[in-house]
């Protein structure tokens, strides 16, 4: 939970939480995710897709669902929740899928099965009596994740919120005080074979302590681990949400983003290779030259690099000893050994085994006859005239 | 697909330039417009061009290039005034300038007052780690959109997640990035026709898509087939013969051991080399006469200075020994430095009016080229002479004949170049150029009235009356500013005629050139698809039917599909047939001088563009009247 810094103003006695309550509970849901590490994750009640914006940055997560009652508040800004540009220039290591759909919690999907997180920030008091009395069947004895994060107001700390007559929000259906969502959260809990912690953001100024947190939490862990299949009395096949929106991330686990990453810094590496080998770099072992440069910190690291982590020591020392390890020029083409393309951190790293290099660049890099060695064709330039 | 601006690409299918850190997105460029007979889809193959490349990468590469003693210097000049994306979000930031003094572990301080590492921030906000921990830190200044007199906001950026976007002024010069990248994205008719039908299956195929066409009423039809014309091959004049090019659209050869229309003798000129380069200029010198007899170019031993390697050194040479009489300077260079060039080159065009003529001792250099390089050199300094080289039959008695084009100022960015070049007589032959600066955004009419002006006296000068038909063609018009040519320019340059004197009323042409459009036209020959022959004219089915317009392939297309040019007659009341005017058109794309061949545009728009490139790249200013008769742009 963060340290939340509350400021009262004196001269109007308002309250102003830093951060924004709304960015702790965002944050709050980001600490759960750093921690246990859950790999889908569903957000009902996602309304604008901030919450799933920011859990798209979390590497562990692979699937990320949002579902809302109201689609056009989804549509306006689920673009955010697509590819960027660079990430189809610099896939990231793990898969991530992103889907919204249309529906409501009172309703059952298969859709949400077999889910790690489901968080419901902010949502059970805008539920209707009807909705709120189908939402633990449907979210625990149905979806049952494994985790279940459910946020909601605090009533007894409204008389320290100016403006607050009756609730906080014109469309919420009800506020309830700390008992009242203690007693229903306890109550589904044993009823679907779940444990239930309470929690809160939004610590009350200094003497008001006892009206609790602005904000209450209920943090629910499922009691039994599930095991593989999904065991459900009801074979539920009917969908009755409608999926909105779908965006798949590129991904170096897609094997055909792998393979275009691995060849291009195959080639980019093999061109730089080219280029030393015919003299137009500058030696890199220069020293500094009078300690005109010492001022100057970066130092880009070496672009080849003689012991990699992949590479056990002794396989390292066999390579220094292996001369057939240097690239060498032969007419207009030049050997590059793959042993030396595997070299390269990038390479190295995206690949991991030399098989898998062999393998990638297998018909993508031109090779020599006996597929030894990468090679490249020197060609002359043909520079334009001035005039 | 992806949208990005107007046009859909498909990152998921890249082509990827790992040499030069380049990748493509495949896509199209597409726009459904109502043309002579039917609504039509018109789609063409585009592609986007990323820089998979961050800035931290180029930093790298730059520093293992050069002298480390420059790189702060370098880095900054190459860096400063780029765009950049960065990688966690969509957003671009202008590099103001390089904060070498920051790290990534140095923190900076939050919106609620807290402080934060950069490291800390980035892996918190967008789970990202960064390796080098001792990179500097870019600077943006992002200016407040409502009140220009609040403080700009500074933002600082990591290198490591910062992409390059476009191609710089270093990259397009880059010769071999620029082939590499043609390659990729230059295909020809077969493929090109390829890839457009697959869009079109799939348009058809996939459900969603046809759903929304038939949910307005529409269906996407067939291919269009319709039929041009292709105009006869022009013969090329010369002083005492007439060619028939053997190669409709290229008569470099057929010119060899042909007399040029007609230069006065190069008798009293300055050539500058420097110190080393002395045995090349000789050569060059040898070279030069050998051609210029056969072309009936006669050509006097200069006088030659040689200078130390020094930039400065060659603008004081040039100062101190270029006199009135001088007829030309020719500066033999070392390497291709700007700013020598520039220094040149401004001093030539303002403060003494002398034609120029440089050249790369690399060029002179290369085993075997002499010949060739000489004959290319010798002809453009007969222009910059003022001399004539070829020409057409022109059918129509006093036509004058104009070009307009527009550029950017490199320098200044709120500057735009103006050039107007005007023919001044019967057999097109002869031009008058000027230059004019103007500040972007307001409109060029008044510029466009002062040189037609100049263009109508010179005119009158050389031929003793007023050119009876004037034809404008004018280039460097920007989508959505059609309208203001047609409602505000075209009155303005008419006023200017009626104004001059009474009973002076010329038959006036004015016609929007356009060298970027999305219709490609194929032909089919032996069951593929090839590009039609140079010469063809198409104004039936792809042209818009409220509109005078025509396409026409002015253009050789060794690589790739040829691109037609298209012509919109905005202002006509010259009572010519269309075919008239477009043989026309095709004949002025016979007249430009710097290359012995059809080019895609009009001479007179050419040369527009090359005055406008010379002034905004290097000189900057209005170059002096004195040089206006002659093309020493070129």
């Amino acid at each position: 939970m963060m340290d939340t810094n509350l400021q009262k103003d004196d001269l109007t006695g308002i309250i102003k939480f830093i951060p924004p309550l709304y960015k702790q509970r965002y944050q709050f849901i980001k600490d759960l995710v750093i921690k246990y590490k859950p790999k889908k994750v569903a957000d009902l009640g996602c309304a604008d897709c901030t919450l799933l914006w920011m859990l798209k940055f979390c590497k562990c997560i692979e699937e990320l669902a949002g579902l809302d009652i109201r689609e056009n508040v989804m549509k306006e800004k689920m673009h955010r929740l697509s590819p960027l540009p660079a990430d189809y220039l610099q896939p990231s290591e793990r898969s991530l899928t992103v889907t919204l759909h249309h529906g409501s919690v009172a309703h059952k999907d298969p859709c949400m099965l077999g889910f790690d997180l489901v968080t419901c920030i902010e949502l059970i008091e805008h539920l209707e009596a009807a909705e709120l009395e189908k939402f633990p069947e449907v979210v625990f004895g149905f979806m049952a994740p494994a985790m279940v994060v459910i946020s909601t107001p605090n009533s007894e700390f409204n008389p320290l919120l100016p403006g607050v007559t009756l609730f906080r929000h014109s469309d919420h259906k009800f506020e309830w005080d700390r008992a009242q969502f203690q007693s229903w959260a306890v109550a589904a809990a044993t009823r679907y074979d779940y444990t239930v912690e309470f929690t809160g953001l939004g610590t009350p100024p200094p003497g008001t302590e006892d009206v609790g947190f602005c904000t209450q939490i209920g943090v629910f862990v499922r009691k039994y681990p599930k095991n593989g299949e999904i065991v459900n009395s009801e074979k539920h096949t009917e969908h009755a949400y409608k999926t909105v929106f779908k965006a798949v991330h590129p991904s170096l686990k897609d094997e055909k983003y792998l393979q275009n990453a691995v060849v291009s810094e195959v080639l980019f590496g093999a061109d730089i290779i080219k280029r030393r080998l015919l003299g137009n770099f500058k030696s890199e072992c220069k020293e500094h030259s009078d300690g005109l440069e010492t001022k100057l910190k970066f130092q880009p690291f070496k672009y080849f690099m003689r012991c990699s982590k992949n590479l056990s020591l002794a396989e390292t020392e066999k390579l220094d000893a292996d001369r057939s390890m240097e690239p060498f020029i032969d007419g207009n083409t030049v050997y590059i050994p793959l042993a030396k393309i595997f070299s390269i951190p990038k390479v190295n790293q995206l690949c991991g085994t030399f098989e898998k290099l062999s393998k990638l660049i297998a018909g993508k890099v031109a090779l020599s006859n006996d597929g030894s060695a990468v090679i490249v064709t020197i060609e002359y330039e043909n520079e334009e005239q001035e005039n | 697909m992806y949208q990005v601006g107007r046009n859909f690409y498909s990152p998921s299918d890249p082509v990827e330039i790992p040499q030069h850190k380049l990748t493509l997105w495949p896509g199209f460029a597409v726009s459904i417009t109502q043309f002579e007979n039917r609504v039509m889809l018109s789609a063409d193959v585009s592609h986007k061009v990323l820089r998979s490349e961050t800035v931290l990468e180029f930093m790298t590469s730059l520093y293992t290039r050069i002298d480390r003693a420059c790189f702060i210097q370098t880095c900054e000049k190459e860096l400063v005034g780029l765009i950049v994306l960065t990688r966690y979000n969509n957003k671009t930031y202008r590099i103001d300038d390089i904060d070498w003094c920051v790290k990534p572990t140095d923190t900076f301080p939050k919106r609620d007052g807290t402080e934060i590492s950069y490291v800390d921030y980035y892996k918190q906000q967008y789970d990202i780690v960064l390796t080098d921990l001792n990179q500097p830190m870019l600077v943006s200044r992002l200016k407040s959109k409502q009140n220009s007199t609040v403080e700009p906001r500074v933002v600082h950026l990591i290198p490591e997640l910062c992409y390059l976007t476009g191609l710089t002024s270093r990259a397009i010069s880059d010769f071999r990035l620029m082939k590499d990248l043609a390659q990729e994205m230059h295909l020809n008719p077969e493929q090109r026709q390829q890839r457009l039908s697959r869009l079109a299956d799939n348009i058809q195929r996939i459900k969603e898509a046809r759903l929304e066409l038939e949910m307005w009423g529409l269906q996407l039809g067939c291919q269009v087939s319709l039929t041009g014309r292709v105009v006869p091959t022009e013969k090329i004049l010369m002083q005492e013969q007439t060619c028939l090019p053997m190669s409709a659209g290229d008569w470099s050869k057929d010119m060899r051991n042909m007399k040029i229309i007609g230069v006065q003798p190069l008798d009293n000129w300055l050539m500058l080399c420097s110190n080393r380069n002395g045995e090349l200029a000789e050569n060059l010198l040898n070279c030069l006469k050998r051609v210029g007899g056969p072309m009936g170019f006669h050509i006097e031993y200069p006088r030659i200075v040689q200078v130390q390697e020094s930039p400065m050194a060659f603008l004081r040479a040039v100062q101190q020994h270029v006199n009135p009489e001088v007829q030309l300077v020719m500066c033999v260079l070392s390497s291709n430095q700007k700013d020598c060039y520039d220094s040149i080159k401004k001093f030539l065009s303002l403060d003494r009016p002398v034609p120029s003529q440089c050249v790369l001792a690399r060029t002179l250099n290369k085993q075997g080229m002499m010949m060739s390089v000489a004959t290319k050199i010798a002809m453009q300094i007969i222009c910059k002479l003022g001399g004539e080289l070829w020409a057409v039959e022109i059918p129509l008695k006093s036509l004058m004949v104009i070009g307009i084009d527009v550029n950017k100022d490199d320098l200044n960015k709120g500057s735009s170049v103006v050039g107007f070049v005007a023919s001044t007589n019967s057999k097109i032959t002869r031009w008058f150029s000027r230059c004019i600066l103007r500040n972007s955004g307001t409109d060029i009419a008044d510029c466009l009235k002062v040189c037609m002006k100049g263009a109508i006296s010179k005119w009158h000068k050389y031929n003793c009356e007023l050119p009876a038909r004037i034809i404008v063609y004018r280039d460097g018009v920007a989508d959505g500013q059609l309208k203001m040519v047609v409602d505000y320019e075209v009155p303005q340059l008419l006023s200017v005629l009626t104004e001059l004197t009474t009973n002076y009323s010329p038959k006036v042409s004015v016609i929007v050139v356009r060298k970027k459009c999305i219709p490609r036209f194929f032909t089919e020959a032996n069951r593929s698809l090839q590009n039609p022959p140079v010469g063809t004219i198409v104004d039936t089915e792809a042209t818009r039917p409220e509109w005078y317009d025509f396409y026409l392939i002015s253009q050789l297309a060794r690589q790739g599909t040829v691109n037609p040019t298209y012509y919109n007659v905005v202002y006509d009341n010259s009572g010519l047939k269309p075919d008239h005017m477009q043989r026309l058109t095709y004949k002025m794309c016979h007249l430009y001088y710097n290359w012995p061949g059809l080019i895609r545009v009009p001479a007179p728009c050419q040369y527009a563009h090359k005055l406008t490139f010379l002034v905004g790249q290097s000189i900057h200013r209005e170059p002096s009247l004195e040089l206006a008769d002659k093309l020493f742009y070129l």
